[in-house]
């Protein structure tokens, strides 16, 4: 036994593994990057997290954070090696405290899981990945997660009030307090907010909790063609409706849903827009109706529902598209690349022919849907992955779509983070100066740079 | 190593099914969930060496199917688990665990290595019919350990002209489930099913179930007991009892074959039915299958245990239709409150006990 493994051994017992098959379950997330970690470590408290910390700063060795590992740009692989800190197991809900609106967790929680603990209250954590039946919220924090909600609700930024993190000297801060605002210093929580692990280990996150809406009623808008779907979604906008979720489905992504389940009520004869409206049942009422008065002009269908059973299967069913093409096509496997850009609104419609474009002249097939009502676009690639030249195919039309985003004003990602996949990116969007910043501040709180080396163009 | 790579690849390593294994949930570490699976497999195919973790990984599957349930991609885990399994075996890899439920199995005919009869349950085999068309496949568990279980199928199904094969050997089910070749007894069986002219087999085991389903052939129909129990309802007499009982769904009845309803249906005959917290499709899984209870029984009873957090308040029995279900959750600490389903049915139609 090597006397790095002897020391984790002390401290974590069982709970740490270097065995091969362990190394490599944990040498990537969803994404396609890649690295072996020498050591997994699954912490129990945030004291074990600043022993492991300051011990690998002492002997220069390289710490990986990572939640469930559900993340689609590497920000989870460890890729120079050394511990990945498994914070999945910190999963404790410490405190629902409603008299001030919050609740306490670790953040090894689940997101849905958090959000069947405060149902019973009245109240609800906004921020809803697809991936939120099996994500943590500090991954969401570190990634600044969001969904088909952020159009009305924000980001998981949003909802921070208060981190407790461990530097990487093994120092633990906390970053806020439980008062819902504050004007003191600088924003150190949001900083941590996609900083994806290069700056601290988050131990603790108090969160702001949104209530309950009463009432969701469900706009099925069904259009010609992308252009005018977008010019729809932005009449709707521009008379003073914000949307709880606003979502294009592709005509692509219409058929797979449906040949996934015919029983899901989408129209798959155009491209989709789902408005989600929330609030009061008298207000949603007269939100789903203009809405509805709106889109009538353009649409080629329109449908109100407001079933929660329908809902719930419309939203179950846009949720888990994103991998389902393989059911349709076995040979077929989605590869996550080039899936989360984003635009200004505006752009969404020239965003979609881009991508429709650059997809024929590859011919590799995309289906593009997403949260319209941010810009931000998800683009299905799927590919044959035992194919060497149908993965070159993939590799430029990711690239191509990434090129499109930022000349159109846009991000390389709106919700899914940087991680290494999309590093090289980051250069060109955010500028050199600014990422001078970014690498200023990494190097004052990380000097040894030992926290998720080799993300963020860092 | 032969692996079905083209199934491998659909997997998007999402995650979806790390948020339900009911091992991950015991485990915790990523190499016990299904995605962890896929991923040491996608190792061996690269040229991994089987080491001990790699074994381990696969081999704590209890291949309960939740994950293919829940998988957006399509993928079926436990096919993939069970091929791996056969590969390594097929290479001489394999636990002691393993050697030794096989060698059991091949030695004896049955899963404990039994060298008495298997139908000492039933005392006057002299009316036995030598020709049918039904056959009740007691399998090992009910001829040897739930021998009551045994006898009232038997009486429950006698009345409809049911028999029971003269030497009945183990379905095949836990080799094939851990990797090793059922064939003889596979044989055997079919010899004695065609020698008796059977043209529906009916067993009261899910594991039986599922194996005489899929590794047995196509043109003997294979029914399960709350099938049979569901289609013949109003024949049975049944009185109902004062009861209220939650039902287990077994792994290898609900997900593998889609019985969910035919149980309940007999249940609401006799008593009052009130759900577990998870059920049918979401049902968690006993921890007793896929070869997990003999090669891991501390990880199969902690699994076991999280299964009766889900019993709910109020039932006086757990009823269920697997009596791999029904030992796994007896001795994690339900006792005499789990029975069969065809236990309590027979108290309902007056019995003897």
């Amino acid at each position: 036994m090597s006397k790095t493994m002897e020391a984790l051994r002390e401290i974590f017992g069982c709970r740490v593994s270097a065995s091969l098959a362990e190394r490599y379950c944990y040498a990537s997330d969803a994404s396609q990057v890649q690295g072996m970690p020498d050591y997994v470590v699954r912490p129990e408290n945030t004291q074990e997290v600043s022993w492991l910390l300051r011990f690998c700063s002492e002997h220069q060795i390289p710490v990986t954070p990572r939640g469930a590992g559900t993340g689609l740009a590497g920000g989870a692989s460890p890729v120079r090696g050394g511990v990945v800190l498994d914070m999945s197991g910190m999963c404790k809900i410490v405190e629902i405290d409603i008299g001030n609106l919050q609740v306490i967790v670790q953040p090894g929680v689940v997101a849905d899981k958090l959000n069947l603990a405060l149902r019973p209250h009245g109240f609800f954590f906004p921020p809803d990945p697809g991936s939120s039946a099996m994500c943590t919220i500090g991954g969401m924090i570190s990634n600044n997660s969001s969904g088909m909600r952020s159009v009305k609700y924000g980001t998981t930024k949003n909802y921070l009030l208060d981190l407790e993190v461990v530097l990487a000297d093994g120092r633990i801060i906390r970053t806020g307090s439980k008062v819902l605002k504050s004007s003191a210093g600088y924003d150190l929580t949001r900083l941590f907010a996609g900083a994806e692990g290069t700056l601290g280990v988050i131990t603790e996150a108090g969160l702001k909790m949104a209530p309950l809406p009463r009432s969701r009623k469900l706009v099925l808008t069904c259009f010609q063609d992308a252009e005018t779907a977008g010019r729809a979604v932005i009449s709707v906008f521009s008379a003073g409706i914000t949307p709880s979720a606003c979502e294009i489905l592709d005509r692509l992504t219409c058929r797979v849903l449906k040949s996934c389940d015919p029983n899901v009520a989408v129209p798959d004869d155009g491209d989709v827009i789902l408005f989600e409206v929330d609030g009061q049942e008298s207000s949603t009422e007269e939100e789903a109706l203009q809405i509805a008065e709106i889109c009538r002009q353009q649409a080629l269908s329109v449908r109100v529902a407001d079933s929660k059973k329908e809902m719930d299967e419309i939203w179950a069913a846009r949720k888990l598209v994103g991998a389902a093409i393989s059911r349709l096509d076995p040979s077929k496997t989605r590869i996550y690349m080039g899936e989360d850009v984003g635009v200004p609104i505006s752009r969404i419609p020239s965003l979609i022919k881009k991508v429709q474009q650059i997809s024929a002249k590859l011919d590799i097939p995309a289906m593009k849907f997403g949260h319209i009502g941010d810009g931000n676009l998800h683009v299905a690639l799927f590919i044959d992955v035992m194919d060497d030249v149908q993965w070159q195919k993939l590799r430029l039309a990711a690239d191509r779509i990434h090129r499109a985003a930022l000349e159109m004003g846009g991000t390389v990602s709106s919700e899914h983070g940087i991680g290494q996949a999309r590093a090289e990116y980051l250069p060109e969007q955010m500028g050199e100066e600014t990422l001078q910043v970014m690498r200023s501040i990494k190097r004052a709180i990380d000097p040894a740079n030992i926290l998720n080396p080799g993300k963020l163009a860092l | 190593m032969k692996l079905d790579l083209r199934s491998i690849n659909r997997c998007v390593r999402c995650g979806t099914c790390r948020s339900v294994c009911p091992v991950f949930e015991e485990s915790g570490w990523e190499s016990a969930n299904t995605r962890g699976r896929i991923l040491v497999m996608k190792g061996l195919a690269s040229g991994f060496e089987a080491d001990k973790e790699v074994q381990e990984s696969l081999n704590t599957c209890t291949t309960c199917g939740i994950c293919t349930e829940k998988c957006p991609a399509g993928v079926n885990p436990p096919q993939l688990v069970e091929e791996a399994r056969r590969e390594l075996v097929a290479s001489g890899i394999m636990t002691a665990e393993q050697s030794d439920l096989s060698m059991r199995i091949y030695g004896s005919g049955n899963t404990f290595g039994e060298l008495t009869s298997r139908l000492a349950w039933l005392s006057d085999r002299s009316w036995l019919k030598a020709k049918s068309d039904y056959v009740y496949f007691v399998g090992c568990m009910n001829s040897y350990r739930y021998t009551e279980t045994a006898k009232n199928s038997f009486a429950l199904l006698s009345k409809f002209g049911v028999t029971v094969l003269p030497d009945e050997q183990c379905c095949g089910s836990p080799l094939l489930r851990t990797g090793f070749s059922a064939a003889r007894l596979v044989d055997a069986n079919v010899r004695q099913m065609k020698q008796i002219g059977a043209k529906t087999i009916i067993t009261g085991c899910a594991g039986c179930y599922t194996t005489l389903k899929k590794n047995y052939p196509a043109e003997i129909r294979i029914q399960s007991i709350p099938e049979f129990l569901a289609d013949h309802i109003s024949e049975l007499n049944i009185k109902s009892l004062p009861l209220k009982v939650t039902y287990h769904d077994p792994c290898h009845l609900g997900r593998h074959n889609k019985i969910y309803e035919q149980p309940r249906r007999v249940i609401e005959a006799v008593c009052e039915l009130r759900e577990m917290k998870a059920n049918r499709e979401n049902a968690r899984c006993c921890g007793g299958g896929g070869g997990v209870r003999s090669g891991y029984p501390d990880l199969s009873q902690q699994m076991a245990k999280r299964r009766l957090l889900d019993v709910p308040e109020g039932v006086d029995y757990i009823v269920t239709s697997c009596p791999l279900c029904v030992r796994n959750l007896r001795d994690a600490g339900a006792g005499e409150k789990v029975i069969d389903l065809v236990d309590l049915v027979a108290r309902a139609t007056g019995l003897p006990k």
